[in-house]
């Protein structure tokens, strides 16, 4: 049965290009222009950031002492060394960032298997409900060990 | 505007021209920099400029989820890690002159020239013998992603399912770098074992202590909270406050006393039977002394 | 014509009159969400709220955005100045971009140009904001780190650990849609809804996305980078004046965008809500209608955001944390296996009830291994020594306690004494609590 899915699978994804998209005309909407207005909008939105940070130092006193540029520790003496410095910052960061890298791919793997899901039928169903369990038994092992543990 | 663009479209068109003029630049600026850069995160950020130019040049070449995902992947999650990471050995910390790996050098330079001639080979060959493949047919209508999907979970169904493997492998690597066994003894209590250890009495209170009661009557943080029958809360000082003050003070009044300890024979050594009068008690104090 | 069709043939004044309104309506939305969120939790508190600027204090958040650029602007000296200059910047540029993608309204005409309102339709629409977002990050991370000082790279590191994670449940709960609409493109998923929206046809990743868009924002009961009590101000501590006005620009902004997104997602986007639609043959539904409707179901969901601020006490870390990868990533998971099951077997012609039913007892039966997997709480090994809260050491008022009588107001000279500064000469105490500094 699997092989008749894959088969299926395989036909319907050598299909060329369905015969309602050509609407497209000759001299249509180029791809790259689609992009146009979001780089104005960047430049704009740049503009204005850029604009508005630089704003302050301009119209804003300038009345700077010791204390006041100081690092903020509740008004007692920073330490000497800031966490920056030589302190450390919990593992568990580095741990969560990792996870986070395996699950982001595993959500962009999920995006074209949903966009094309009902195409694939069957078929598609299988392959990702086992790219899933894959996934989910190294999350179910990093559970398993506390690595999802926060204190 | 679209017309100019697609009058030119016949090999590449103006904009793509411009956008590769730009973005080659950038991206290039932004690698050399991640090189030259002192600073380990300053690297870091020279890095995530050459990965976002690399996206939107896949958007520029037709790959509008492809430059999307370069952007989530590797600007949002894999430099999200590096930066973790670096933060994790701390900014200041500078580079170790010493090298750990004996013959670091002569491999690093032969496996540099190897990757070179791999990349020259290949963008060579790219050059001449791949076809250029105009998308534009098989994108119409948004169709890129749906063809994408078709194309993965059918033709290369084999690479991407070796993905899931290569992602068991990234987190049970993590896994053993980093795990630390907190249910250990000697570890730190969790949050919630501290929580429950609070009420169930081991500490002295369950809550924080009271905060001085510097807007209710005064403006000094060594003016005590009252409590709601009108008692001095004398928890509520800083200690830290409260003892200089009062040190200060006392050692004023001696010495105007004439009542001054001279120096004896421990001056010099930092007394440990003495404590009691200094910093930690005060906060009976306050309540004996009324 | 089709949206991008008539996107692609607006004129170049066109898309900066699009691209100004859209970068006005980040400091807009935020200026009124200040004097909104004010004047609401105020409500709730039974305050009045601020009521001096303008009539019932409505201008307040215009003072507010004077005030702020004539604000001294004060670097730590421990700063790393090119990136403490880069990091609002980076944090509200991306923002901003987001807005590019959303749907405000449908085919409407311009100074007589036919155009769709919004900027651009991109084919992988719903990734732009899922982007920007993931770039937004950056920005704490790096205020954090570049303030040189304690407080900011705890709270930046916090705050990006807390985004990044709810991004996950964010992004997953997005695939749901996906599978019902075929695309990623923000407004077909809006015309996907024509026949019934998201939000009750896949209740799950809804109620998934809205908790993970409040923690995606970093806002009460998930704002723990701000936690006062433990941080001070989190990531943006040692910011001030405008830069600092940037970060809550961007904040602000950002609740505006998942509100946005949750409307074009689950909402039907820009359509009239049902018994509207109903009149006059969905004439409500056309023109510039629909901005109006977009509008409403926003500051609904900004109303939501508020709403919680003002009833839920701030989570634990801990507990923040095993709700965004305990609960919301495996539900969310599971959510899509079921609906793509459901969609697949339903689409199959040559598949018989019987073959259904087989394949779900296997795919029941999976379920069930799985659920075997997932380790138990820990509770159980610990029961042996654990001491019920209740009934153990700690101080619990007994059944039939008499409640003592409140102490009668004490005269004024008593109360003067009372309220003596406690700072007293050290060293007259005979104290006998020697660890009274325990925390």
């Amino acid at each position: 049965m699997v092989s008749t899915l894959w088969s299926n699978a395989v036909a319907l994804a050598q299909q060329p290009p369905s015969p309602v998209q050509p609407i497209q005309p000759p001299s249509g909407p180029s791809e790259l222009g689609s992009y146009l207005p979001i780089v104005i909008l960047f430049v704009l939105a740049a503009a204005f950031a850029i604009f508005s940070v630089l704003l302050g130092p301009m119209v804003g006193p300038q009345r700077k002492n010791r204390a006041k540029t100081e690092a903020y520790e509740c008004g007692i003496e920073p330490s000497p060394q800031p966490v920056i410095g030589g302190g450390r910052v919990p593992v568990a960061y580095y741990l969560t960032a990792m996870l986070f890298i395996l699950f982001d791919i595993e959500m962009v793997f999920l995006y074209p298997f949903a966009v094309s899901a009902d195409a694939l039928g069957l078929f598609g169903l299988v392959e990702i409900f086992l790219f899933i369990a894959t996934v989910g038994f190294a999350y179910a092992y990093v559970w398993r060990r506390g690595g999802l543990d926060w204190n | 505007m679209s017309a100019v663009l697609a009058a030119a479209a016949a090999e590449v068109s103006t904009g793509e021209a411009i956008a590769f003029w730009v973005l080659g630049p950038v991206a290039l600026a932004g690698a050399l920099g991640m090189i030259f850069a002192r600073n380990a995160v300053h690297s870091a950020l020279w890095l995530v400029l050459t990965m976002l130019s690399l996206g939107v040049m896949y958007m520029v070449q037709q790959a509008p989820f492809l430059g999307f995902v370069q952007i989530i992947v590797y600007t949002g999650a894999v430099m999200m890690l590096f930066l973790f990471v670096l933060m994790l050995v701390g900014r200041d910390s500078s580079d170790s002159v010493v090298e750990v790996l004996r013959g670091q050098r002569l491999w690093a330079t032969v496996l540099g020239i190897g990757i070179a001639g791999l990349i020259v080979g290949a963008v060579s060959r790219s050059l001449t013998d791949v076809p250029v493949e105009n998308l534009q047919q098989q994108n119409a209508g948004g169709a890129n992603v749906n063809n994408l999907g078709k194309s993965i979970f059918t033709e290369y169904l084999f690479p991407f399912e070796l993905t899931s493997a290569l992602l068991i492998t990234a987190a049970m690597g993590a896994m053993v770098l980093g795990y630390l066994n907190r249910h250990e003894k000697g570890m730190k209590r969790t949050q919630k074992e501290l929580v429950e250890a609070r009420f169930r009495g081991e500490y002295e209170r369950p809550s924080p202590l009271p905060g001085p009661g510097v807007f209710a009557t005064a403006n000094s943080v060594a003016t005590p909270a009252l409590l709601p029958d009108g008692s001095v809360a004398p928890e509520s000082l800083s200690r830290l406050i409260d003892s200089t003050a009062s040190e200060t003070f006392s050692d004023e009044i001696k010495s105007v006393a004439g009542t001054e300890p001279g120096p004896d024979a421990h001056a010099l050594t930092p007394s440990t039977k003495d404590t009691s009068t200094t910093d930690t008690k005060n906060t009976e104090d306050t309540e004996e002394t009324r | 014509m089709t949206r991008a069709e008539l996107l692609a043939d607006d004129p170049l004044w066109l898309i900066l009159i699009k691209a100004v309104v859209l970068l006005l309506i980040g400091p807009l939305m935020t200026m009124f969400m200040v004097i909104f969120e004010r004047k609401v939790v105020a409500w709730m508190q039974h305050r009045p709220g601020p009521n001096r600027v303008g009539p019932w204090g409505l201008l307040q958040s215009i003072a507010d955005a004077i005030k702020l650029p004539f604000k001294e602007q004060i670097i730590p000296t421990t700063a790393d100045r090119k990136v403490y200059f880069l990091a609002p910047i980076v944090s509200v540029i991306p923002s901003f971009l987001a807005f590019s993608v959303i749907p405000f309204g449908p085919q409407v005409s311009i100074f007589g140009e036919q155009t769709v309102l919004q900027l651009v339709d991109l084919p992988v629409g719903a990734l732009v904001i899922l982007a920007c977002s993931s770039l937004g990050v950056y920005g704490i991370v790096l205020a954090g780190w570049a303030s040189g000082s304690a407080y900011p790279l705890l709270g930046g590191l916090r705050s990006a650990a807390q985004v990044i994670s709810y991004e996950i449940a964010m992004g997953l709960s997005i695939v749901g849609v996906i599978l019902y609409s075929h695309s990623l493109s923000t407004g077909d998923i809006v015309d996907a809804q024509r026949d019934g929206w998201y939000f009750y046809l896949l209740i799950p990743s809804f109620v998934i996305y809205l908790i993970s868009m409040v923690g995606e924002t970093n806002r009460a009961p998930f704002d723990l980078p701000e936690a006062e009590s433990e941080l001070v101000g989190g990531f943006h501590t040692e910011y001030s004046s405008m830069k600092f006005a940037m970060f809550f620009l961007a904040e602000y902004t950002n609740m505006v965008i998942v509100s946005m997104f949750a409307t074009t997602l689950f909402l039907g986007g820009y359509m009239a809500p049902w018994p509207i639609s109903l009149i006059g043959d969905n004439y409500l539904n056309t023109g510039w209608w629909p901005v109006l409707w977009f509008m409403g179901k926003t500051m609904l969901l900004l109303f939501v955001f508020v709403w919680l601020r003002g009833t839920l006490p701030r989570m634990r870390y801990d507990q923040f944390m095993r709700l965004g990868w305990k609960v919301l990533v495996p539900v969310s998971l599971v959510w899509i296996v079921v609906i793509a099951g459901i969609r697949a077997f339903r689409n199959e012609p040559n598949i018989s009830t019987s073959q259904i039913l087989v394949f779900g007892g296997v795919a029941l039966l999976v379920l069930i291994a799985v659920a075997m997997l997932i380790p138990d709480k820990r509770a159980r090994a610990e029961d042996e020594y654990l001491v019920p809260v209740t009934g153990g050491g700690h101080p619990v008022p007994p059944l039939d306690l008499e409640v003592p009588k409140p102490p009668k107001r004490r005269s004024l000279s008593e109360a003067k004494v009372a309220r003596k500064p406690a700072a007293v000469p050290a060293g007259q105490s005979t104290s006998d609590t020697p660890d009274k500094e325990s925390e």
